[in-house]
């Protein structure tokens, strides 16, 4: 353990050299030893579960069940019918109880389908199951979304976005990096399910006609890297690639930067690479050969404010509350819950929430006070700004209330990636800054 | 059970400002002991407790304005005192600072940097210029004069701009200007006198290393200063038609406060820009105006005031490399470019405008017969001896230095008593065979000067029956009247010949 983190500790070193410009990454203590070697526990909830009617930032669902009809897991329960299609399903067997707004992961209040579950769990494959070898392209674009593939790094966005309309892909990007800080549920789905892995990277790689594929993992989980080079020897045109331990290693325009040594100004596919979690290319993967939508998360529950840190296989819709009391309940009175990693994640003042299709950690932290001093324009924050914003600056136009300032610097650039804050040695909430500016500049857009 | 609210992100990294100012001021403090470690070597303990005696003051007069500050507010004391960091204002003020600074003037300098110079301008992290450079400024404006003598010996910077105009070309005295520096490795070490915490630049180096990896200080500032004082140093060696240039641009480097200003002064973060992009265009900025203040100023110093006028220019360099780094850095690698070709023309052209230093050529000053000085001075010829040979010898008494100095003077040996001389002359010809020194009563250092056999070699051969004029050895006045003295003797036995 000793000798990891050692290791782990030179990894943000990697570029921090440049004239120019700052590093733009900055190695965090991953504190993955905390559940990384530990058994994945499968809980199931005791009654309740609650179905969020959420996808990416569309809450215009159409739902197809009525109160009192009894569902299987894999049921499709609702459908979004904006723009973007995203069917949604049940993820146990049960009654359904209703709708009912309620307290999401992402702070806000949503719609919530409820089911009473009836503790058998038993399934009905959702949708026919599709051979991506003999499949078209467009035929595999058009599954993956009615089978309701959601990015899972966090934001939710519909997966088959990425695929439509796309030509010229050298380079196809399977993240495996899980750069935020305690999470470790990544690692542990790659490394139960490397077949439907490879399976689903496979028939990405197809949707996306790209020349070549990698999968990103980092250099301190040599483990991790050996597993999947064998999984993947006797496949053409697809290898492991180990990058360095940096935070934000696992957003797309990092990695991507590194991997390819170029940048982009919307979409990574406009420098000819596809980004996706190895997360998604396991649910696709799950869909081509089972016919079965993302019913279950793998969530780490980590943190010093949680008494027994591991990762956990849950349905769907399960709430936080039974998770914590799984894993031994809090160390302390009074914590910071957090609906994701510690960098990206938010708190959430309950425990009621429920574990979505994007959530793939809880993480709990013990309270430490911090003293905040004047900012002491040190830089830092501007030097490792992934986006290569300057946050100290925007703090500035924020008190000077200049909207032209915060145009010229970029603000609605900002990913809200929480480095400037961890980096900033005076202290401030300097992400929050951003955010208000980021809003302001929102407001006067309207 | 309670969650508690906070916004993302909850981690912390453990660097903290406080953390920062803490190594900073133990880096401060490891080349402050080595300069006092130098005064006591050199010039012994009372010097070494004056340095100390200095940062102390500085210290409490930092420490009662910013706690008076506090009180006038209304502000906590304690939270304000350990986030206001005026202690480190006040090291770095004395480090500034020569040795024989009055205390008194250095407390008053401490006073302006802490509240004029930081909290006026809405205290830490709001203030323009860097407070202790103010401070430092404010005492070369206003106590130009105040300093005791403990010590008095020439710095390197100052002997370079008053002796030596910052440029010198001939060999013979460049050689010169080593020796009485003690040679570049000794500027590099730091055994010379200077501002208390400037002369090791050995030891700054050192401390500045250790800081910028751990990130107390930012790397790009010292580096890109100290590269760009020595290619703009090189520029004016070679235009000016230095041969073997090297030791120039590293004098530039090891001596006064570049190091110091390029380590503890250019790069607080206060006062520099924000970017990486702004704070190498910073750098730059101030390597080329240290480099012209030094040489077409004159100054012994052009670091202090370069680091000023930079510290004004922040906001503007902010506002240029202002944008998303990644499109920022064109930009800024193209103004970096063109202020460096700027700065290079203008150094150059700065050497070709400028003098070298030329050896002094010493005015040549002769005594002569009618010098209505010699009538005052009183001679007489106590013996006479025809030697047989046909010569004669005169033992001659003539008063000396001490009639000037008048006969109560107390410091000196033989206040009232004349020098004594023997003079030997040729008969056939009346030409003076030589001229002997056997009791000199002047001062040391001034009665010397006459003895030297190449001043007295003057007389030999000396027809007495005509006019003649006797040239001064070392134009210092004293030495004037000594000659004078050997004069009058000579004049004795001429007027005793009938001439
Ligand atoms: S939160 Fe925004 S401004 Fe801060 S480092 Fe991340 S991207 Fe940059
Ligand atoms: S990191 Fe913090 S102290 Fe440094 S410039 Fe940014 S906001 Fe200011």
């Amino acid at each position: 353990m000793q000798f990891t983190k050692l290791k782990g500790g030179t990894k943000g070193k990697v570029n921090a050299m440049s004239l120019f410009k700052g590093p733009m990454h900055q190695h965090i203590p991953g504190h993955k030893d905390l559940t990384e070697t530990k058994e994945v526990r499968v809980l199931k909830p005791q009654q309740w579960v609650y179905i969020p009617l959420y996808a990416g930032h569309s809450t215009d669902f159409e739902i197809l069940v009525h109160e009192g009809e009894h569902v299987y897991a894999g049921t499709k329960i609702a459908v979004c019918n904006d723009r973007i299609v995203v069917p949604i399903y049940a993820s146990v067997s049960g009654t359904v109880r209703g709708v009912q707004k309620l307290m999401h992961a992402t702070l806000k209040t949503q719609d919530h389908l409820i089911i009473e579950s009836d503790g058998k769990y038993e399934m009905r494959q959702a949708f026919a199951p599709l051979d991506y070898q003999r499949a078209g392209k467009e035929e595999l674009v058009e599954f993956m979304m009615n089978a309701g593939i959601v990015g899972c790094g966090g934001a939710g966005f519909p997966a088959y976005m990425k695929y439509k309309n796309v030509k010229d892909i050298k380079k196809l990007i399977i993240n495996a990096v899980e750069c935020e800080p305690y999470i470790t549920a990544d690692y542990k789905m790659v490394q139960s399910n490397l077949d439907l892995m490879v399976t689903g990277v496979l028939a990405m790689k197809k949707m996306a006609q790209a020349q070549s594929c990698v999968i990103a993992i980092k250099k301190t989980h040599p483990e991790l890297i050996k597993q999947v080079q064998e999984a993947v020897a006797n496949i053409a045109d697809v290898t492991v690639v180990s990058v360095p331990d940096v935070y934000p290693m696992g957003w797309e325009r990092t990695l991507v930067r590194h991997l390819m040594q170029a940048d982009y100004k919307r979409l990574p596919s406009e420098i000819g690479a596809i980004v996706n979690n190895a997360t998604t290319a396991i649910a696709f993967g799950n869909a081509l050969i089972n016919g079965m939508p993302i019913i279950e998360k793998t969530v780490t529950v980590s943190g010093d404010g949680i008494k027994e840190p591991c990762n956990v296989r849950v349905p769907v819709g399960m709430q936080v509350k039974e998770i914590t009391e799984a894993c031994g309940g809090y160390t302390d009175e009074e914590v910071k819950l957090i609906a994701g990693g510690p960098m990206m994640g938010k708190t959430i003042v309950n425990d009621q929430f429920v574990v979505d299709r994007a959530s793939d950690a809880l993480t709990v932290l013990k309270i430490v006070p911090y003293k905040d001093v004047a900012c002491l324009r040190c830089g830092q924050c501007s030097d490792h700004c992934p986006a290569g914003l300057q946050p100290v600056r925007i703090a500035q136009s924020l008190n000077a209330k200049d909207k032209a300032m915060m145009e010229r610097l970029s603000v609605m650039d900002c990913i809200e990636c929480g480095l400037c804050t961890y980096v900033c040695p005076s202290r401030l909430d300097v992400t929050e800054n951003v955010r208000k500016a980021k809003r302001q500049m929102q407001l006067a857009k309207k | 059970m309670k969650f508690t609210f906070n916004p993302a992100p909850n981690l912390r990294q453990k660097q903290s400002t406080k953390r920062i100012m803490l190594e900073l001021m133990l880096g401060l403090l490891a080349v402050f002991a080595f300069s006092v470690y130098f005064y006591y070597d050199e010039y012994g303990t009372d010097v070494a407790l004056q340095c100390v005696l200095l940062m102390l003051i500085s210290l409490a007069v930092a420490l009662v304005t910013e706690t008076l500050w506090a009180l006038f507010t209304r502000q906590k004391l304690i939270p304000f005192l350990s986030g206001s960091f005026g202690w480190i204002t006040a090291i770095i003020l004395t480090m500034m600072c020569p040795v024989t600074i009055t205390p008194y003037a250095l407390g008053i300098a401490t006073f302006f940097s802490i509240f004029i110079g930081k909290l006026l301008f809405g205290g830490f992290g709001q203030n323009i210029f860097n407070p202790a450079a103010f401070g430092r400024a404010v005492i070369f404006a206003s106590f130009a004069g105040a300093t005791t003598d403990v010590i008095t010996a020439v710095t390197p910077t100052t002997l370079m701009a008053t002796e030596y105009n910052w440029l010198v070309v001939d060999p013979n005295m460049i050689s010169k200007l080593m020796t009485q520096v003690g040679g570049l490795d000794n500027l590099f070490v730091g055994f010379y006198p200077g501002a208390i915490g400037e002369t090791s630049a050995l030891m700054i180096m050192i401390v500045g290393v250790i800081l910028a990896l751990r990130k107390v200080i930012d790397w790009r500032i010292p580096v890109i200063y100290l590269c760009a004082v020595f290619v703009f140093a090189s520029v004016i060696a070679i235009t000016a038609g230095m041969s073997d240039w090297l030791w120039y641009p590293l004098f530039h480097l090891f001596s006064g406060g570049v190091m110091f200003g390029a380590v503890f002064m250019l790069t607080d973060p206060v006062t520099s820009p924000t970017s990486a992009q702004g704070k190498c265009i910073f750098a730059l900025g101030a390597a080329i105006l240290t480099v012209l203040i030094r040489v077409k100023g004159n100054y012994p110093e052009g670091v202090l005031y370069s680091i000023l006028i930079m510290n004004m220019l922040t906001p503007m360099i902010e506002k240029a490399t202002d944008g998303k780094q990644l499109v920022v850095r064109k930009k800024s690698a193209v103004i970096f470019a063109v202020i460096a070709a700027l700065g290079a023309g203008c150094v150059s052209l700065a050497a070709s405008v400028i003098e070298p230093a030329k050896e002094k050529v010493k005015e040549k000053v002769f005594v002569k017969l009618d010098d209505p000085y010699l009538s005052t001075l009183q001679a007489n010829i106590d013996s006479t001896v025809d030697n047989g040979d046909g010569t004669t010898t005169y033992i001659v008494t003539a008063q000396g230095f001490a009639a000037v100095e008048g006969p109560n003077m107390p410091n000196y040996d033989h206040p009232t008593d004349p020098n004594v001389y023997e003079i030997i002359v040729n008969r056939s010809d009346n030409t003076v065979k030589s001229v002997r020194v056997t009791k000199m009563s002047d001062t040391e250092y001034i009665g010397d000067k006459v003895e030297s056999p190449k001043f007295l070699s003057q007389f030999e051969g000396l027809s007495l029956a005509s006019e003649f004029e006797i040239e001064v050895n070392d134009a210092v006045t004293g030495a004037t009247y000594t000659t004078k003295s050997v004069v009058r003797a000579v004049l004795e036995v001429r007027n005793a010949l009938g001439f």
